[in-house]
Protein backbone atom coordinates (compact mmCIF):
# COMPACT_ATOMS: atom_id res chain seq x y z
CA UNK A 1 0.00 0.00 0.00
CA UNK A 2 1.18 3.50 -1.00
CA UNK A 3 0.83 5.43 2.29
CA UNK A 4 2.09 8.35 0.79
CA UNK A 5 -1.39 8.12 -1.08
CA UNK A 6 -3.12 8.63 2.47
CA UNK A 7 -6.24 10.79 3.43
CA UNK A 8 -5.20 12.68 6.67
CA UNK A 9 -7.89 10.31 8.70
CA UNK A 10 -6.31 7.02 7.56
CA UNK A 11 -3.09 7.70 8.46
CA UNK A 12 -4.02 8.88 11.63
CA UNK A 13 -5.90 5.54 12.59
CA UNK A 14 -2.84 3.60 10.67
CA UNK A 15 -0.28 5.62 13.23
CA UNK A 16 -2.39 5.34 16.17
CA UNK A 17 -3.06 1.35 15.66
CA UNK A 18 0.52 0.89 15.33
CA UNK A 19 0.43 -0.26 11.57
CA UNK A 20 2.96 2.54 10.75
CA UNK A 21 5.30 4.77 12.58
CA UNK A 22 5.27 8.54 12.10
CA UNK A 23 9.15 8.04 10.91
CA UNK A 24 8.06 5.33 8.29
CA UNK A 25 5.65 8.21 7.31
CA UNK A 26 8.01 10.66 7.37
CA UNK A 27 10.42 8.65 5.20
CA UNK A 28 8.61 7.49 2.69
CA UNK A 29 7.37 11.13 1.74
CA UNK A 30 11.37 12.20 1.96
CA UNK A 31 12.11 9.20 -0.05
CA UNK A 32 9.48 10.31 -2.35
CA UNK A 33 10.51 13.80 -2.56
CA UNK A 34 13.64 12.60 -3.47
CA UNK A 35 12.64 10.22 -6.56
CA UNK A 36 10.02 12.80 -8.01
CA UNK A 37 10.64 16.49 -7.13
CA UNK A 38 13.38 16.86 -9.20
CA UNK A 39 11.12 16.70 -12.34
CA UNK A 40 8.39 18.64 -10.53
CA UNK A 41 10.10 21.33 -8.47
CA UNK A 42 6.93 21.79 -6.05
CA UNK A 43 9.37 22.13 -3.13
CA UNK A 44 11.60 25.05 -2.43
CA UNK A 45 13.61 24.13 0.50
CA UNK A 46 12.86 20.18 2.09
CA UNK A 47 13.72 19.73 5.96
CA UNK A 48 14.40 16.39 6.19
CA UNK A 49 16.61 16.45 9.14
CA UNK A 50 14.13 18.55 10.98
CA UNK A 51 11.21 16.73 9.27
CA UNK A 52 12.52 13.26 10.88
CA UNK A 53 13.23 14.99 14.21
CA UNK A 54 10.04 16.39 14.51
CA UNK A 55 8.64 12.67 13.37
CA UNK A 56 10.69 11.26 16.46
CA UNK A 57 8.81 13.26 18.72
CA UNK A 58 5.95 13.00 17.39
CA UNK A 59 6.11 9.02 17.71
CA UNK A 60 7.21 9.67 21.57
CA UNK A 61 3.15 11.93 21.62
CA UNK A 62 1.68 8.85 20.18
CA UNK A 63 3.39 6.17 22.43
CA UNK A 64 2.20 8.48 24.98
CA UNK A 65 -1.21 7.63 23.90
CA UNK A 66 -1.94 11.78 23.48
CA UNK A 67 -1.97 12.30 19.79
CA UNK A 68 -4.23 14.72 18.51
CA UNK A 69 -5.58 14.43 14.93
CA UNK A 70 -2.37 15.68 13.19
CA UNK A 71 0.28 14.64 15.36
CA UNK A 72 3.12 12.82 12.81
CA UNK A 73 0.90 13.88 9.50
CA UNK A 74 3.99 15.48 7.31
CA UNK A 75 2.78 18.77 5.86
CA UNK A 76 4.15 21.12 3.61
CA UNK A 77 4.63 25.00 3.33
CA UNK A 78 4.04 27.53 1.19
CA UNK A 79 7.21 29.81 1.31
CA UNK A 80 5.49 33.61 2.08
CA UNK A 81 4.71 31.83 5.87
CA UNK A 82 7.90 32.56 8.62
CA UNK A 83 9.19 29.54 10.03
CA UNK A 84 11.46 30.54 12.54
CA UNK A 85 15.15 29.14 11.51
CA UNK A 86 14.27 27.88 7.90
CA UNK A 87 14.61 29.91 5.31
CA UNK A 88 11.73 31.45 4.48
CA UNK A 89 11.87 33.36 0.14
CA UNK A 90 8.77 34.17 -1.21
CA UNK A 91 10.09 32.25 -4.34
CA UNK A 92 11.77 36.14 -4.48
CA UNK A 93 15.70 36.67 -4.88
CA UNK A 94 14.70 39.60 -2.69
CA UNK A 95 14.49 37.17 0.27
CA UNK A 96 16.82 34.41 -1.45
CA UNK A 97 18.34 33.98 2.23
CA UNK A 98 15.95 35.38 4.12
CA UNK A 99 15.33 33.79 7.75
CA UNK A 100 12.71 34.76 9.70
CA UNK A 101 13.32 35.46 13.82
CA UNK A 102 9.63 34.21 14.06
CA UNK A 103 6.85 31.46 13.10
CA UNK A 104 3.69 32.22 11.79
CA UNK A 105 1.11 31.95 13.96
CA UNK A 106 -0.52 28.81 11.70
CA UNK A 107 2.70 27.12 12.58
CA UNK A 108 2.92 27.94 15.85
CA UNK A 109 -0.46 26.21 16.37
CA UNK A 110 0.42 23.14 13.74
CA UNK A 111 3.61 22.68 15.66
CA UNK A 112 1.28 22.41 18.98
CA UNK A 113 -0.20 19.73 17.06
CA UNK A 114 2.75 18.16 16.77
CA UNK A 115 3.05 18.02 12.41
CA UNK A 116 6.00 16.55 10.61
CA UNK A 117 7.09 19.91 7.96
CA UNK A 118 8.59 18.48 4.99
CA UNK A 119 9.35 21.56 3.19
CA UNK A 120 8.65 24.80 1.74
CA UNK A 121 6.93 25.09 -1.37
CA UNK A 122 7.25 27.09 -4.20
CA UNK A 123 4.71 29.73 -5.19
CA UNK A 124 4.84 32.68 -7.89
CA UNK A 125 7.16 35.37 -6.24
CA UNK A 126 5.75 37.08 -3.42
CA UNK A 127 2.02 35.29 -4.49
CA UNK A 128 1.58 37.49 -7.48
CA UNK A 129 0.82 35.13 -10.20
CA UNK A 130 -1.55 32.34 -11.62
CA UNK A 131 1.22 29.88 -13.12
CA UNK A 132 3.97 29.39 -10.43
CA UNK A 133 6.37 30.22 -13.32
CA UNK A 134 7.24 33.45 -11.48
CA UNK A 135 9.04 31.57 -8.67
CA UNK A 136 12.83 33.02 -9.05
CA UNK A 137 14.15 29.03 -7.68
CA UNK A 138 11.57 26.61 -8.97
CA UNK A 139 8.96 26.50 -11.59
CA UNK A 140 6.59 23.57 -10.50
CA UNK A 141 5.25 21.71 -13.05
CA UNK A 142 1.64 19.87 -13.29
CA UNK A 143 1.76 16.39 -11.59
CA UNK A 144 -1.04 15.62 -14.14
CA UNK A 145 0.97 16.92 -17.00
CA UNK A 146 4.30 18.15 -16.39
CA UNK A 147 4.32 20.42 -19.69
CA UNK A 148 1.64 21.95 -18.23
CA UNK A 149 1.12 24.69 -15.03
CA UNK A 150 0.53 23.67 -11.78
CA UNK A 151 -1.67 27.05 -11.51
CA UNK A 152 -0.71 29.52 -8.71
CA UNK A 153 0.42 30.89 -6.86
CA UNK A 154 -0.20 28.04 -4.28
CA UNK A 155 1.52 26.00 -6.99
CA UNK A 156 4.05 24.23 -5.16
CA UNK A 157 1.68 23.47 -2.65
CA UNK A 158 -0.94 21.73 -4.82
CA UNK A 159 1.28 20.16 -7.19
CA UNK A 160 2.73 18.48 -3.79
CA UNK A 161 -0.53 17.55 -2.59
CA UNK A 162 -1.70 15.90 -6.15
CA UNK A 163 1.54 14.15 -6.56
CA UNK A 164 1.60 12.38 -2.64
CA UNK A 165 4.77 14.82 -1.84
CA UNK A 166 3.07 15.60 1.61
CA UNK A 167 -0.04 14.75 3.32
CA UNK A 168 -1.42 18.01 2.51
CA UNK A 169 -0.28 21.76 2.64
CA UNK A 170 -0.99 25.14 3.44
CA UNK A 171 -1.45 27.63 0.37
CA UNK A 172 -2.66 30.98 0.50
CA UNK A 173 -5.22 32.58 -1.29
CA UNK A 174 -5.65 36.65 -2.45
CA UNK A 175 -7.06 36.47 -5.71
CA UNK A 176 -7.65 32.65 -6.01
CA UNK A 177 -4.38 31.46 -4.89
CA UNK A 178 -5.19 28.51 -3.47
CA UNK A 179 -8.43 27.43 -5.14
CA UNK A 180 -7.43 27.62 -8.63
CA UNK A 181 -4.15 25.70 -8.40
CA UNK A 182 -6.46 23.03 -6.38
CA UNK A 183 -8.05 23.07 -9.57
CA UNK A 184 -5.57 22.52 -12.10
CA UNK A 185 -3.67 19.86 -9.83
CA UNK A 186 -6.44 17.77 -9.02
CA UNK A 187 -7.11 18.48 -5.11
CA UNK A 188 -9.15 20.31 -2.83
CA UNK A 189 -7.96 23.87 -1.14
CA UNK A 190 -10.05 26.05 0.78
CA UNK A 191 -9.59 29.79 1.31
CA UNK A 192 -11.79 30.82 4.70
CA UNK A 193 -13.72 33.81 5.46
CA UNK A 194 -11.00 36.34 5.75
CA UNK A 195 -10.29 37.03 9.44
CA UNK A 196 -10.58 33.17 10.29
CA UNK A 197 -7.22 32.55 10.36
CA UNK A 198 -4.34 34.19 11.53
CA UNK A 199 -2.38 36.43 8.91
CA UNK A 200 0.83 37.01 11.57
CA UNK A 201 3.31 35.71 9.88
CA UNK A 202 2.20 35.45 6.22
CA UNK A 203 4.38 37.54 4.32
CA UNK A 204 1.79 40.43 2.77
CA UNK A 205 0.37 41.00 -0.32
CA UNK A 206 -2.96 42.40 -0.09
CA UNK A 207 -3.62 42.91 3.27
CA UNK A 208 -7.39 43.38 2.98
CA UNK A 209 -7.35 40.39 0.77
CA UNK A 210 -4.94 37.49 2.34
CA UNK A 211 -5.82 34.52 3.69
CA UNK A 212 -4.07 31.16 4.46
CA UNK A 213 -5.70 28.25 3.57
CA UNK A 214 -5.66 24.48 3.41
CA UNK A 215 -4.37 22.21 0.44
CA UNK A 216 -5.44 18.65 0.53
CA UNK A 217 -6.58 15.15 -0.92
CA UNK A 218 -10.28 16.22 -0.18
CA UNK A 219 -12.75 18.47 1.95
CA UNK A 220 -12.46 16.55 4.51
CA UNK A 221 -8.86 16.48 5.34
CA UNK A 222 -9.24 20.35 4.54
CA UNK A 223 -11.58 20.83 7.45
CA UNK A 224 -9.36 19.26 9.57
CA UNK A 225 -6.30 21.46 9.38
CA UNK A 226 -8.71 24.40 9.10
CA UNK A 227 -9.78 23.22 12.64
CA UNK A 228 -6.13 23.72 13.73
CA UNK A 229 -5.31 26.69 12.08
CA UNK A 230 -8.06 29.21 12.85
CA UNK A 231 -8.91 31.02 15.26
CA UNK A 232 -8.29 34.81 16.81
CA UNK A 233 -4.89 35.88 17.15
CA UNK A 234 -3.98 39.30 19.36
CA UNK A 235 -0.91 39.57 16.82
CA UNK A 236 -3.86 40.28 14.02
CA UNK A 237 -6.08 43.06 14.39
CA UNK A 238 -8.02 41.83 11.30
CA UNK A 239 -8.55 38.32 12.94
CA UNK A 240 -12.06 37.53 14.14
CA UNK A 241 -12.91 37.71 17.46
CA UNK A 242 -15.17 34.43 16.84
CA UNK A 243 -15.34 30.79 18.41
CA UNK A 244 -14.07 28.21 15.86
CA UNK A 245 -16.83 25.92 15.22
CA UNK A 246 -15.82 22.19 14.03
CA UNK A 247 -15.26 22.47 10.45
CA UNK A 248 -16.41 18.61 10.04
CA UNK A 249 -19.56 18.98 11.98
CA UNK A 250 -21.76 19.13 8.82
CA UNK A 251 -19.45 16.51 6.97
CA UNK A 252 -21.90 14.00 6.16
CA UNK A 253 -25.28 15.76 6.61
CA UNK A 254 -28.27 15.30 4.34
CA UNK A 255 -27.85 17.84 1.51
CA UNK A 256 -31.61 17.70 0.48
CA UNK A 257 -32.98 20.93 0.28
CA UNK A 258 -29.86 23.19 0.41
CA UNK A 259 -30.13 25.84 -1.89
CA UNK A 260 -27.65 26.18 -4.69
CA UNK A 261 -27.38 29.86 -6.58
CA UNK A 262 -25.33 29.66 -10.01
CA UNK A 263 -24.96 33.62 -11.44
CA UNK A 264 -25.29 33.26 -14.87
CA UNK A 265 -22.15 35.39 -15.39
CA UNK A 266 -19.70 32.66 -14.18
CA UNK A 267 -21.02 30.38 -17.06
CA UNK A 268 -20.48 32.49 -19.92
CA UNK A 269 -18.47 32.83 -22.90
CA UNK A 270 -14.67 33.18 -21.95
CA UNK A 271 -15.20 29.59 -20.06
CA UNK A 272 -14.29 26.71 -21.97
CA UNK A 273 -16.52 24.41 -22.64
CA UNK A 274 -15.37 21.29 -20.82
CA UNK A 275 -15.04 23.47 -17.98
CA UNK A 276 -19.14 24.29 -17.79
CA UNK A 277 -20.02 20.94 -18.89
CA UNK A 278 -18.09 19.31 -15.83
CA UNK A 279 -19.68 22.12 -13.51
CA UNK A 280 -22.93 21.91 -15.06
CA UNK A 281 -23.11 18.14 -14.64
CA UNK A 282 -22.08 18.47 -10.94
CA UNK A 283 -25.07 20.57 -10.41
CA UNK A 284 -27.64 18.05 -11.74
CA UNK A 285 -25.94 15.64 -9.44
CA UNK A 286 -26.99 18.09 -6.82
CA UNK A 287 -30.40 18.11 -7.89
CA UNK A 288 -30.75 14.88 -8.02
CA UNK A 289 -29.50 14.66 -4.39
CA UNK A 290 -32.52 17.12 -3.75
CA UNK A 291 -30.52 20.49 -3.18
CA UNK A 292 -32.35 23.39 -5.51
CA UNK A 293 -30.72 25.15 -7.80
CA UNK A 294 -31.09 28.67 -8.17
CA UNK A 295 -30.82 31.27 -10.80
CA UNK A 296 -29.64 34.34 -10.08
CA UNK A 297 -26.32 37.61 -11.71
CA UNK A 298 -23.68 39.35 -10.70
CA UNK A 299 -23.67 41.87 -13.19
CA UNK A 300 -20.54 43.29 -11.89
CA UNK A 301 -18.53 39.95 -12.19
CA UNK A 302 -17.40 41.81 -15.86
CA UNK A 303 -15.23 44.49 -13.61
CA UNK A 304 -14.44 42.22 -11.29
CA UNK A 305 -10.55 41.76 -12.32
CA UNK A 306 -9.92 45.31 -12.88
CA UNK A 307 -11.00 46.09 -9.45
CA UNK A 308 -9.21 42.94 -7.77
CA UNK A 309 -5.69 44.08 -9.38
CA UNK A 310 -6.56 47.99 -8.57
CA UNK A 311 -7.04 46.98 -4.90
CA UNK A 312 -5.04 44.49 -4.98
CA UNK A 313 -1.60 46.02 -6.34
CA UNK A 314 -2.01 48.93 -4.58
CA UNK A 315 -2.28 47.09 -1.30
CA UNK A 316 0.95 45.23 -2.63
CA UNK A 317 2.83 48.14 -3.73
CA UNK A 318 2.94 49.62 -0.03
CA UNK A 319 3.11 46.28 1.26
CA UNK A 320 6.28 45.66 -0.66
CA UNK A 321 7.91 49.20 0.22
CA UNK A 322 9.37 47.43 3.28
CA UNK A 323 11.90 45.36 1.02
CA UNK A 324 15.06 48.07 0.47
CA UNK A 325 17.65 45.54 1.99
CA UNK A 326 18.78 47.67 5.03
CA UNK A 327 17.28 45.49 7.88
CA UNK A 328 16.54 41.98 5.75
CA UNK A 329 16.67 40.61 1.60
CA UNK A 330 18.80 41.32 -0.55
CA UNK A 331 21.71 44.57 -0.25
CA UNK A 332 22.98 45.89 -3.75
CA UNK A 333 26.47 46.07 -3.84
CA UNK A 334 26.20 49.05 -6.19
CA UNK A 335 24.68 52.61 -4.89
CA UNK A 336 26.23 55.23 -3.78
CA UNK A 337 23.72 57.19 -2.12
CA UNK A 338 20.97 55.55 0.48
CA UNK A 339 18.02 55.91 -2.30
CA UNK A 340 20.72 54.81 -4.91
CA UNK A 341 21.36 51.50 -2.94
CA UNK A 342 17.47 50.64 -2.49
CA UNK A 343 16.91 51.34 -5.93
CA UNK A 344 19.33 49.11 -6.69
CA UNK A 345 18.69 46.14 -4.28
CA UNK A 346 14.61 46.22 -5.38
CA UNK A 347 15.61 46.44 -8.96
CA UNK A 348 17.69 43.52 -8.83
CA UNK A 349 15.93 41.48 -6.16
CA UNK A 350 12.29 42.03 -7.70
CA UNK A 351 10.89 40.04 -10.91
CA UNK A 352 9.07 41.36 -13.56
CA UNK A 353 5.68 40.96 -12.69
CA UNK A 354 6.01 42.32 -9.08
CA UNK A 355 7.92 45.52 -10.74
CA UNK A 356 4.29 45.07 -12.49
CA UNK A 357 2.19 45.11 -9.85
CA UNK A 358 4.15 47.99 -7.86
CA UNK A 359 3.93 50.44 -10.88
CA UNK A 360 0.40 49.05 -11.08
CA UNK A 361 0.04 50.10 -7.64
CA UNK A 362 1.52 53.14 -7.27
CA UNK A 363 -0.48 54.52 -10.66
CA UNK A 364 -3.94 53.73 -9.08
CA UNK A 365 -2.82 55.43 -6.33
CA UNK A 366 -1.49 57.94 -7.03
CA UNK A 367 -2.23 62.27 -7.65
CA UNK A 368 -4.94 62.76 -10.69
CA UNK A 369 -5.45 58.99 -10.99
CA UNK A 370 -6.68 57.96 -7.03
CA UNK A 371 -10.21 58.44 -7.88
CA UNK A 372 -10.54 57.21 -11.28
CA UNK A 373 -8.92 54.15 -10.38
CA UNK A 374 -8.25 52.93 -6.81
CA UNK A 375 -11.66 55.30 -5.83
CA UNK A 376 -13.38 53.35 -8.62
CA UNK A 377 -12.17 49.97 -7.46
CA UNK A 378 -13.39 50.43 -3.73
CA UNK A 379 -16.66 51.73 -5.19
CA UNK A 380 -16.91 48.06 -7.18
CA UNK A 381 -15.80 46.30 -3.89
CA UNK A 382 -18.77 48.11 -2.35
CA UNK A 383 -21.02 46.77 -4.93
CA UNK A 384 -19.56 43.37 -5.16
CA UNK A 385 -20.29 43.04 -2.10
CA UNK A 386 -23.89 44.22 -2.16
CA UNK A 387 -24.57 41.67 -5.30
CA UNK A 388 -23.25 38.52 -2.85
CA UNK A 389 -25.37 40.04 -0.35
CA UNK A 390 -28.78 39.92 -2.50
CA UNK A 391 -27.78 36.91 -4.30
CA UNK A 392 -27.18 34.93 -0.54
CA UNK A 393 -30.80 36.08 0.91
CA UNK A 394 -32.01 33.28 -1.62
CA UNK A 395 -29.46 30.46 -1.24
CA UNK A 396 -26.70 28.79 0.82
CA UNK A 397 -23.95 27.96 -1.26
CA UNK A 398 -23.11 29.59 -4.88
CA UNK A 399 -21.47 27.30 -7.62
CA UNK A 400 -19.17 28.28 -10.36
CA UNK A 401 -15.97 27.26 -12.14
CA UNK A 402 -12.87 27.73 -10.61
CA UNK A 403 -11.20 28.74 -13.35
CA UNK A 404 -12.07 29.52 -17.07
CA UNK A 405 -9.50 26.38 -18.50
CA UNK A 406 -7.77 23.40 -17.54
CA UNK A 407 -4.27 23.82 -16.72
CA UNK A 408 -3.00 25.07 -19.49
CA UNK A 409 1.24 24.73 -21.41
CA UNK A 410 4.20 26.32 -19.45
CA UNK A 411 4.79 28.93 -22.18
CA UNK A 412 1.04 29.29 -23.09
CA UNK A 413 0.40 32.95 -21.28
CA UNK A 414 3.56 34.18 -19.72
CA UNK A 415 4.33 36.77 -22.56
CA UNK A 416 1.14 38.16 -22.31
CA UNK A 417 0.76 39.28 -18.46
CA UNK A 418 -3.10 40.83 -19.22
CA UNK A 419 -4.33 37.78 -20.54
CA UNK A 420 -2.88 36.22 -16.97
CA UNK A 421 -4.97 38.81 -15.15
CA UNK A 422 -8.25 38.02 -16.96
CA UNK A 423 -7.73 33.98 -16.15
CA UNK A 424 -8.88 35.45 -12.49
CA UNK A 425 -12.51 36.29 -13.44
CA UNK A 426 -14.19 33.44 -11.31
CA UNK A 427 -12.09 33.88 -8.30
CA UNK A 428 -11.12 37.07 -7.13
CA UNK A 429 -14.77 38.63 -6.19
CA UNK A 430 -14.57 35.89 -3.60
CA UNK A 431 -11.58 37.77 -1.77
CA UNK A 432 -13.19 40.94 -2.84
CA UNK A 433 -16.07 39.93 -0.60
CA UNK A 434 -14.43 38.05 2.32
CA UNK A 435 -16.12 35.01 1.82
CA UNK A 436 -14.86 31.26 2.29
CA UNK A 437 -14.72 28.76 -0.74
CA UNK A 438 -13.40 25.46 -1.59
CA UNK A 439 -12.16 24.49 -4.57
CA UNK A 440 -12.80 20.51 -6.10
CA UNK A 441 -12.47 18.40 -8.70
CA UNK A 442 -15.36 17.97 -10.43
CA UNK A 443 -14.33 16.27 -13.87
CA UNK A 444 -11.32 15.81 -16.24
CA UNK A 445 -10.96 16.98 -19.86
CA UNK A 446 -10.39 14.72 -22.98
CA UNK A 447 -6.56 15.18 -21.81
CA UNK A 448 -7.07 13.92 -18.53
CA UNK A 449 -6.88 17.33 -17.17
CA UNK A 450 -8.92 18.02 -13.56
CA UNK A 451 -11.06 20.60 -13.91
CA UNK A 452 -12.46 22.02 -10.50
CA UNK A 453 -15.56 23.76 -9.21
CA UNK A 454 -15.67 26.36 -6.25
CA UNK A 455 -18.64 26.09 -3.63
CA UNK A 456 -18.62 29.68 -1.88
CA UNK A 457 -20.26 30.39 1.38
CA UNK A 458 -21.83 33.06 3.23
CA UNK A 459 -19.23 34.91 5.81
CA UNK A 460 -18.40 32.41 8.58
CA UNK A 461 -20.44 29.47 6.85
CA UNK A 462 -16.89 27.40 6.18
CA UNK A 463 -19.08 24.19 7.25
CA UNK A 464 -21.49 24.22 4.69
CA UNK A 465 -18.98 24.43 1.91
CA UNK A 466 -17.38 21.59 3.29
CA UNK A 467 -20.27 19.72 3.51
CA UNK A 468 -21.31 20.52 -0.04
CA UNK A 469 -17.65 19.54 -1.05
CA UNK A 470 -17.29 16.39 0.68
CA UNK A 471 -20.90 15.16 -0.35
CA UNK A 472 -20.28 15.63 -3.84
CA UNK A 473 -16.12 14.18 -3.16
CA UNK A 474 -17.52 10.74 -1.98
CA UNK A 475 -19.22 9.76 -5.18
CA UNK A 476 -16.82 11.27 -7.34
CA UNK A 477 -14.66 9.06 -9.56
CA UNK A 478 -10.92 10.53 -9.19
CA UNK A 479 -8.17 9.90 -11.25
CA UNK A 480 -5.04 10.26 -9.54
CA UNK A 481 -2.29 11.94 -11.41
CA UNK A 482 0.23 8.68 -12.98
CA UNK A 483 3.43 10.18 -10.93
CA UNK B 1 1.08 53.76 -21.00
CA UNK B 2 3.86 55.92 -21.89
CA UNK B 3 7.72 55.82 -20.39
CA UNK B 4 7.43 59.00 -18.75
CA UNK B 5 5.00 57.60 -16.61
CA UNK B 6 6.62 54.50 -16.05
CA UNK B 7 9.37 56.91 -15.20
CA UNK B 8 7.20 58.68 -12.98
CA UNK B 9 5.81 55.29 -11.32
CA UNK B 10 9.13 53.84 -10.83
CA UNK B 11 10.26 56.80 -9.13
CA UNK B 12 7.37 56.47 -6.75
CA UNK B 13 7.92 52.42 -6.39
CA UNK B 14 12.26 52.95 -5.58
CA UNK B 15 13.12 50.85 -9.08
CA UNK B 16 15.35 52.06 -11.84
CA UNK B 17 14.92 50.46 -15.22
CA UNK B 18 17.37 50.66 -18.40
CA UNK B 19 15.74 52.54 -21.16
CA UNK B 20 15.23 48.65 -23.10
CA UNK B 21 13.49 47.42 -19.95
CA UNK B 22 11.54 50.81 -19.72
CA UNK B 23 10.28 50.66 -23.41
CA UNK B 24 9.18 46.72 -22.55
CA UNK B 25 7.35 47.88 -19.13
CA UNK B 26 5.85 50.30 -20.60
CA UNK B 27 4.22 47.73 -23.45
CA UNK B 28 3.18 45.75 -20.44
CA UNK B 29 1.80 48.05 -18.80
CA UNK B 30 -0.44 49.60 -21.54
CA UNK B 31 -2.19 46.25 -21.98
CA UNK B 32 -2.60 46.09 -18.06
CA UNK B 33 -4.24 49.67 -18.49
CA UNK B 34 -6.81 48.66 -20.83
CA UNK B 35 -8.25 46.39 -18.44
CA UNK B 36 -7.84 48.36 -16.27
CA UNK B 37 -10.00 51.26 -17.71
CA UNK B 38 -12.69 49.30 -18.13
CA UNK B 39 -14.22 49.87 -15.03
CA UNK B 40 -14.83 53.68 -16.21
CA UNK B 41 -17.76 52.22 -17.99
CA UNK B 42 -19.63 51.90 -14.52
CA UNK B 43 -20.47 55.34 -12.81
CA UNK B 44 -21.02 54.36 -9.07
CA UNK B 45 -18.47 56.10 -6.36
CA UNK B 46 -17.33 55.05 -3.13
CA UNK B 47 -19.63 55.71 -0.13
CA UNK B 48 -16.92 55.55 2.99
CA UNK B 49 -20.52 55.85 4.90
CA UNK B 50 -21.62 52.61 4.20
CA UNK B 51 -17.80 51.41 4.75
CA UNK B 52 -17.42 52.66 8.49
CA UNK B 53 -20.62 50.70 9.71
CA UNK B 54 -18.79 47.42 9.01
CA UNK B 55 -15.10 48.62 9.92
CA UNK B 56 -14.68 47.88 13.78
CA UNK B 57 -11.50 47.53 16.26
CA UNK B 58 -10.77 44.59 17.32
CA UNK B 59 -10.43 45.71 20.55
CA UNK B 60 -6.59 48.06 21.24
CA UNK B 61 -4.25 45.39 22.42
CA UNK B 62 -3.64 45.43 26.51
CA UNK B 63 -0.77 47.74 26.99
CA UNK B 64 1.40 45.40 28.90
CA UNK B 65 4.91 45.18 28.57
CA UNK B 66 6.36 41.69 26.84
CA UNK B 67 9.68 40.32 25.78
CA UNK B 68 10.61 41.65 22.58
CA UNK B 69 13.08 39.72 20.26
CA UNK B 70 16.77 38.98 20.77
CA UNK B 71 19.04 41.70 19.12
CA UNK B 72 20.89 38.93 17.62
CA UNK B 73 17.73 37.61 15.73
CA UNK B 74 16.95 40.88 14.28
CA UNK B 75 20.25 41.45 12.93
CA UNK B 76 20.39 38.00 11.97
CA UNK B 77 18.92 38.76 8.00
CA UNK B 78 21.18 41.95 7.65
CA UNK B 79 24.43 43.49 7.17
CA UNK B 80 25.84 44.72 10.82
CA UNK B 81 28.02 45.68 13.21
CA UNK B 82 28.25 46.23 16.84
CA UNK B 83 24.15 45.45 17.21
CA UNK B 84 23.00 48.43 14.72
CA UNK B 85 22.46 47.64 11.03
CA UNK B 86 24.74 49.40 8.73
CA UNK B 87 23.79 51.83 6.06
CA UNK B 88 25.23 54.18 3.80
CA UNK B 89 25.80 57.48 5.29
CA UNK B 90 22.41 59.94 4.99
CA UNK B 91 23.78 62.94 6.82
CA UNK B 92 26.65 65.32 6.05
Amino acid sequence: MDITALKIRDMRTMLDKKEISAAELTDAYLDRIDKTDGSLESYITVTADEAKAAAVKAQQVIDDGNAGVLTGIPLAIKDNICTDGIKTTCASRILENFVPPYNATVMEKLNAEGIVMLGKTSMDEFAMGGSTQTSAFKKTKNPYDQNRVPGGSSGGSAAAVGASLCAAALGSDTGGSIRQPASFCGVTGLKPTYGRVSRYGLVAFASSLDQIGPVAKDAHDCAIILNAISGYDYHDGTSAKLDVPDFTAKIGQDIKGIKIAMPKEFYAEGIDSDVREAVENAAKWYEQQGAVIVECSMPSLKYAVAAYYLIASAEASSNLSRYDGIKYGHRSETGDSYSDLVCNSRSEGFGDEVKRRILLGNYALSSGYYDAYYGKAMALKQKIREEYAEIFKGCDVILTPTAPTVAYGINENISDPAKMYQADICTVTVNIASLPAISTTCGYDKNGMPIGMSIIGKHWDEASVIQAADAYEKQFAYQPAKI
Amino acid sequence: MDIEMVRHLSDLGKLTFTDEELEKVAKDMTGIIEIMDTIKEIDISYDPIKDNHNVYLNGLREDRAMDSFPTEKILQNAVNSEKCFVVPKVVE
